[in-house]
């Protein structure tokens, strides 16, 4: 690693609401979030250096967004790097932006994400170049296929039992009734046992639910600049990590780091929390707050494996002790995750994490608040889990 | 889809004749690579691309193994996102590793009953047809099934 010349602070952010109106453009997606993320930090328009932002249409396609989100976001000439990597591309946004600021290039850059993905059929947009090789979701195995396959061999390698899912599916709900910004948040609460149960609709229900279109906004500034907008800055640093991008490999892939796991287990996610825990200065020890991206609740739970939070097919009796609990020593997903919060995809799907813990950390976040949140963490992922996102903000001055 | 059109109407990807040129010989005869330099095989295949393990750029080709063993199974009876797949609903899909240890995420096919597939069984390869491309031409590629003769 190289040498870090200043650290990031976060200063503020936004996310759309869920079900936001069918009739708005991606670029009044892109907007809303972009301005109400500089609202909330006090930042104008004109001090902002740079926007680096995800999206998630039909990237290949869509060979030249630089300019006309530059455009509609009304900073012009000033440049927008246009990222796109799938669900997680908002954490490279964000490792982006932390680079451009870390490096004493820019002062004032904001991360983002969009997802207007009902511009296009979705298949014709998930069959674009970046999703995938050419050798499964061009024989019809997609990432859908895939999630069903990891999870029934992560249940069977580590013998995880329903019941751990499904007490999983209800704490993100529990949370969600208590987040405004959850798409669950005013429907009624499920019923644990019925979350537990061996049925194609308890199944259903404790996956993601989708949140539509959906964008999302951070703005960092450097450690020397934040005084300048607000007494509350928080921490962030990020980190992030691929691995194979066919399926297959990831029984087999001739790399340290790799080799030794399957499809069980996340070593691109165990790799780039290594990366962020030494970015941030911290260890896991010190983490009491946790947010991932989990489209499933198996795949939660390898979320809190490869983090370190407890070894490898023990993600079940953290779930099952109560470890996403309010009471827990590191409560997880009080966003509420993928079941209840939903699935924002290149809109939120990492800033929605890192907006929590940061909330969490300013003690904004009322009845689900965690007490003396210091040290929050948070994954993404994207496509398959061929690149992981982690995100840390911590408490500031 | 209907007795006035019987296939899949709507298309729903964009790939080119050209790419499903490309890649005709892994879906054929599952044919992969191998690195001359430390002898690492790989599938897909990796032509001209560089060696993750020792980082020589000096693939050839490698036949696959074209038969193996079952180490996971999942059913699609959802069909999302529809690929022109609609007609095999419910499909078995399977991780197979193949007898030289190259894995491959297939579709179980010629299956009667899904209960059929199990972790463990033995599996061979097959030459299936797949789907229409753009140009109408039927797409042909590997699948697996049963090996029940093993």
């Amino acid at each position: 690693m190289g040498k870090i010349l200043r650290r990031v602070m976060m200063i503020g952010g936004a996310i759309t609401p869920p079900n936001i109106p069918m009739d708005w453009t991606w670029r009044q997606m892109a907007a809303e979030a972009f301005w109400n993320a500089l609202q909330d930090a006090g930042v104008p328009v004109k001090d902002v250096d740079l926007v680096a932002c995800n999206y998630n249409d039909r990237a290949i396609a869509d060979s030249s967004p630089g300019p006309q989100i530059a455009d509609a976001l009304g900073i012009l000439p000033k440049p927008v790097i246009p990222i796109a990597n799938a669900c997680a591309g908002n954490g490279i946004a964000s490792y982006t932006a932390w680079n451009a600021i870390a490096s004493g290039r820019c002062d004032v850059v904001v991360s983002m994400g969009f997802a207007r993905s009902d511009n296009y059929d979705a298949m014709e947009a998930m069959n674009s170049q970046g999703n995938y090789v050419d050798f499964d979701y061009m024989l019809g195995l997609t990432h859908i296929n895939y999630g069903a396959m990891r999870d029934a061999y992560y249940r069977r390698k580590y013998n995880v039992p329903l019941e751990a899912a499904g007490h999983w599916a209800y704490w993100c709900n529990w949370y969600a009734r208590r987040n405004p910004l959850a798409a669950s948040y005013s429907k009624p609460m499920p019923v644990l046992e019925e979350l537990c149960a061996d049925t194609p609709e308890a199944e259903r229900d404790r996956q993601a639910t989708n949140r539509g279109g959906v964008a999302s906004a951070m703005v960092f500034v450097g450690e020397d600049v934040a005084r300048r907008y607000t007494d509350k800055p928080v921490f962030f640093d990020v980190a992030y990590a691929f691995r194979p991008p066919y399926v297959g490999n990831f029984f087999h892939y001739p790399v340290d780091g790799m080799r030794e796991y399957d499809m069980a287990e996340l070593p691109g996610l165990m790799a780039a929390a290594r990366e962020a825990y030494e970015v941030a200065g911290i260890k896991k020890e010190d983490i009491n707050l946790v947010q991932v991206h989990d489209l499933t609740a198996y795949e939660g739970m390898m979320a809190l494996e490869a983090l370190g939070l407890c070894e490898l097919g023990k993600g079940k009796d953290y779930v099952l002790s109560g470890g996403m609990t309010l009471e827990s020593k590191c409560p997880v997903n009080t966003y509420g995750g993928g079941p209840a919060f939903g699935h924002g995809s290149a809109g939120s799907d990492f800033q929605a994490g890192v907006l929590e813990n940061y909330w969490q950390i300013l003690g904004k976040c009322g009845e689900r608040q965690v007490k003396d949140a210091r040290v929050g963490v948070n994954t993404s992922y994207g496509t398959h889990h061929s690149l992981d996102v982690v995100g840390v903000v911590q408490k500031g001055w | 889809m209907s007795e006035q059109f019987p296939e899949q109407f709507v298309r729903w990807d964009t790939f080119s004749s050209a790419l499903w040129y490309r890649t005709r010989a892994a879906r054929y005869r599952l044919e992969g690579t191998r690195c001359t330099a430390c002898g690492e095989k790989f599938f897909p295949p990796r032509t001209g691309l560089i060696c993750p393990s020792c980082h020589a750029r000096a693939m050839e080709p490698y036949p696959c193994a074209q038969s193996g063993e079952i180490v996971a199974v999942a059913l699609d009876d959802v069909g999302f996102p529809a690929v022109g797949y609609g007609d095999y609903m419910p499909r078995v899909q399977a991780i197979v590793r193949l007898d030289d240890g190259i894995h491959l995420m297939v579709d179980i096919m010629q299956i009667a009953d899904p209960a059929e597939v199990q972790v463990g069984a033995r599996v061979k390869m097959v030459l299936r047809k797949h789907k229409r491309e753009d140009t109408g031409a039927w797409v042909y590629g590997y699948g697996f099934i049963l090996d029940k003769g093993a």
